[in-house]
């Protein structure tokens, strides 16, 4: 079982998708803090105004790829630029329900990204993954 | 019904002769016509010419020569070369060339050259018709992919949704709080879902290009089996590949066709056979990969063996969408692979493939 700590930040345009996910990461108990964000830019503001304080870095994200205005492909090109401890610290995984062969390859190859979760979100799946990091952290 | 105005260039250094082609020509086309390439070129610059011909023997610039130098800039208009010589260096050159349509000897016969002429011009609408054509059909084929993808997603999102909120239903142990009906928007839901993800394979099969990337199949496969055992355990995998050589082919059509083989020696077991197992052998050195899925599953009747690769065929028995195997069919016609097919009710289902090395 992953040890319920730390904070992880949701960023889907999709506010029935942003529920549903949220429910399931509660439900499994698997982080102590969920945080909601409603577009890229939404994601993007709230690292870097909490940038100087780790404490509020979140620890995971899950990032959806379409979204209007800011893509998830443009949110990674601006999240690339947060300083390196920041990177390090922070996990970031796909969760999208697209099926375009282009799409998932542009995930994959994208050295940000650990793994491209496909929706809905199974505990299951997320679990290992959240396992897997934490054991490559050394943590 | 007014005939379209054509519009023809003549150019030849003898005033004479451009005034012979004026004189002969004027009520039916409109003529330019110019003394040298030089003046025939600003012209074509300014108007839109149909039909150009052209003097071959001429002081600076040959008509050949001339005709060659607008190949790339002025690819439209219809050439006809003029020449009072048989010069069959300068025609097979105007030939290979110049692109040429006609070629008309001087001192010529006005009904032979106005008949040149009018055939030159219907090559010249064929020409702008089919390329009207074809730009049409990039937008319509740009427009049918827009709306793939936005099925893709538009579509399948909320979908997703759906199956996810089935997903919250029994976390919270609420599934058979309402009788069957949590069960039966499942089925539903899933079913609705394969079909989606199986028109998007067909689609995406039939009109893309095939690529050329490396598959290392030991990944591919234990990828595809931990997918599809994800929902549903009781199968044994025994998997075997032995990988000799590089091997470069079409990632995507491989991917579905072996997903869908996978997926369907997981769906058709005996649900009373204690031992499901499936093995897949896959054997590659540098002309190609034999692969063979086998299954102690259903099997397949006889007289469906035939049948089971075209497309919304479906046993009775079991509810398939009708398209995986066609799909597979279709993805390996595609990249000049071969399936070859043996089952029977008691022992199950063996399918074998190969499909070239492209390297």
């Amino acid at each position: 079982m992953p040890n319920k700590t730390g904070k992880v930040l949701l960023i889907d345009d999709n506010d029935i998708d942003l529920k549903i996910n949220s429910k399931v990461i509660k439900l499994s108990n698997f982080f102590d803090e969920i945080i909601l964000c409603q577009s890229g830019e939404e994601g993007i503001k709230y690292i870097t105004t909490n940038l100087e304080n780790p404490a509020l870095w979140p620890d995971f994200i899950l990032l959806d790829i379409q979204m209007p205005e800011m893509d998830g492909f443009e949110f990674l090109e601006i999240y690339k630029h947060f300083p390196q401890t920041f990177l390090d610290h922070c996990k970031l995984a796909i969760l999208s329900s697209t099926l375009d062969f282009g799409d998932i390859k542009k995930a994959e190859a994208n050295p940000l990204v650990i793994k491209l979760l496909k929706k809905p979100l199974y505990p299951n799946e997320l679990k290992e993954l959240l396992d897997r990091t934490t054991t490559l952290l050394g943590s | 019904m007014t005939s379209p105005t054509v519009r023809v260039l003549y150019i030849d250094d003898e005033e004479n002769n451009l005034q012979a082609f004026r004189a002969a020509f004027r009520r039916q086309y409109e003529i330019y016509t110019a003394p040298s390439a030089a003046e025939g070129l600003k012209i074509m610059q300014h108007i839109d010419i149909h039909v150009v011909l052209a003097d071959q023997k001429m002081p600076n610039t040959t008509g050949v020569e001339f005709f060659k130098s607008i190949v790339k800039t002025h690819p439209d208009p219809v050439r006809i070369l003029l020449t009072g010589y048989t010069d069959i260096e300068a025609l097979a050159d105007a030939i290979n060339h110049g692109d040429i349509y006609r070629y008309v000897a001087k001192p010529w016969n006005d009904l032979e050259l106005h008949n040149s002429m009018k055939n030159a011009y219907d090559s010249y609408v064929a020409r702008a018709d089919l390329k009207n054509k074809i730009t049409e059909l990039e937008k319509t084929n740009d427009e049918l992919n827009r709306f793939i993808y936005s099925i893709s997603h538009e579509l399948r999102a909320p979908l997703v949704s759906v199956i996810g909120i089935i997903n919250l239903v029994k976390m919270e142990g609420l599934y058979n709080s309402s009788g069957e009906y949590w069960n039966l928007i499942e089925t539903c839901s899933n079913k609705l879902d394969y079909y989606i993800q199986k028109t998007l394979q067909y689609y995406k099969n039939t009109k893309d290009i095939p690529d050329r990337s490396e598959i290392d199949f030991s990944q591919l496969v234990n990828e595809l089996i931990e997918l599809h055992t994800y929902a549903d355990k009781d199968t044994t995998f025994h998997v075997n590949i032995i990988q000799k050589a590089k091997f470069i082919g079409d990632a995507f059509r491989i991917e579905v066709i072996l997903s869908n083989l996978i997926s369907n020696a997981i769906k058709y077991q005996k649900s009373n056979e204690l031992n499901k197992t499936v093995n897949i052998e896959i054997d590659v050195d540098e002309f190609e990969a034999r692969i063979e899925i086998n299954d102690n599953g259903l099997g397949i009747l006889k007289e469906h063996l035939e049948k089971i690769f075209t497309q919304f065929f479906k046993s009775k028995i079991h509810h398939g969408t009708g398209l995986g195997l066609f799909i597979v069919k279709e993805a390996l016609n595609k990249i000049n692979g071969v399936i070859n097919v043996s089952s029977n009710i008691e022992d199950g289902t063996t399918f074998k493939i190969t499909i070239p090395n492209a390297k």
